[in-house]
């Protein structure tokens, strides 16, 4: 049986992978996905935490994650048809002058 | 344990992160095959590597391995896919990867849970998003990555940090759990079966009971959150557009 060590860092693989999926892609859409992906790998994380210390409240903990991951892909989902709706695109770097 | 596994890890990362350098949509000069190659073996030496490392040999390693090898390819291609259907379409196999190598721990509740909100509501979510605002073909913001150099090296620089320094400690063994068992925070319901859902149920409802009255209510204000979003009327910037069409959708359509 795999020990936490070989989750986490397949936990952290995915992590970065969302990372740099997050800081490359265009399109807003892949950008949030890219963001669950991370958050995948934060699961994975909590849930080898909780299985290495013998208790649950990793489990629990994951479990609030996904209420959170739900409420991020509902509203950055409304927001995004918002930005569509006014520039008629998904490129994120037409709100470049967002920048400061 | 030699020293040598964290080294060996970076290059392996740096094999990882060289190909979905390759793969990432970069208009014409995209080196598609040499980043397959490169792919698979970062993960076949990635997990010749673990297989040295797991402490204690059960047979529900190769489950690991070939779980998480699917979750990490999909994930690559995820990020790195030109067309977003298939992005969210290969989410869902990062989805059920993650939620078998959760059963592997013995998270039952949070694997199904995870399918269910993930791969049944979300990802739905995000389909009717593609469906709605993408525009029809390969438009160019898919075929151009932005700054793909510069985001691996932060990426690999990421997974380094955490996992390189994680590999330099001994492995730790876990004690043997079968598959079929739920050693850990086992609970028995009264007919004497141990049960994840039970003690997982027992643990949100007694202590964290206020977190979870908390979460509704962040349920509940993101739902009315994305309502008065949606119902916004938001005028067309694009040139020559008339606002009408979806304008129409806005403030003065009476509800229901």
């Amino acid at each position: 049986m795999p020990g936490a060590t070989e989750y986490i860092i397949v936990g952290a693989v995915l992590f970065a992978l969302g990372a740099v999926g997050f800081l490359t892609r265009r399109n807003l859409i892949v950008m949030f996905l890219s963001t669950e992906v991370m958050f995948q790998g934060v699961v994975l994380n909590v849930v080898a935490f909780a299985r290495f210390h013998h208790n649950l409240e990793g489990q629990a903990f994951a479990l609030f994650l996904l209420v959170i991951a739900a409420v991020e892909a509902g509203l950055a989902l409304g927001m995004i048809m918002l930005l569509y709706r006014r520039k008629r695109t998904l490129d994120a770097d037409v709100w470049s002058m967002m920048r400061g | 344990m030699s020293d040598l596994t964290p080294y060996i890890l970076y290059l392996l990362f740096a094999a990882g992160a060289v190909a979905v350098y390759f793969r990432m949509p970069r208009g014409k000069d995209s080196k598609l095959a040499a980043g397959a190659i490169f792919g698979i073996a970062a993960l076949v030496g990635f997990f010749a590597l673990l297989h040295t490392r797991i402490a204690a040999p059960v047979d529900s390693r190769w489950y690991f391995y070939l779980f998480s090898a699917i979750a990490i390819a999909a994930a690559a291609r995820v990020v790195t896919h030109p067309r977003p259907i298939w992005s969210a379409l290969y989410f869902i196999l990062v989805v059920i990867a993650v939620a078998a190598l959760l059963v592997l721990v013995g998270a039952e509740f949070v694997a199904i849970a995870l399918v269910i909100v993930y791969a049944g509501a979300i990802l739905v979510t995000y389909l009717f998003v593609i469906m709605l605002a993408q525009q029809s073909g390969s438009p160019m913001y898919d075929r151009r990555a932005r700054e793909p150099f510069a985001a691996v090296v932060a990426g690999f620089l990421i997974t380094g940090v955490i996992a390189g320094k994680i590999a330099e400690s001994p492995p730790v063994a876990l004690p043997l759990i079968e598959l079929t068992s739920v050693a850990v925070g086992v609970e028995t319901t009264s007919a004497g079966e141990s049960d994840n859902t039970l003690a997982i149920g027992n643990l949100v409802m007694v202590r964290y009971v206020v977190a979870l009255e908390i979460a509704g209510v962040l349920l509940l204000v993101a739902m009315i959150g994305a309502i008065a979003l949606s119902r916004k009327k938001i005028p067309s910037e694009v040139f020559g557009e008339s606002a009408t069409p979806l304008g129409q959708l806005g403030k003065e359509v009476d509800p229901y």
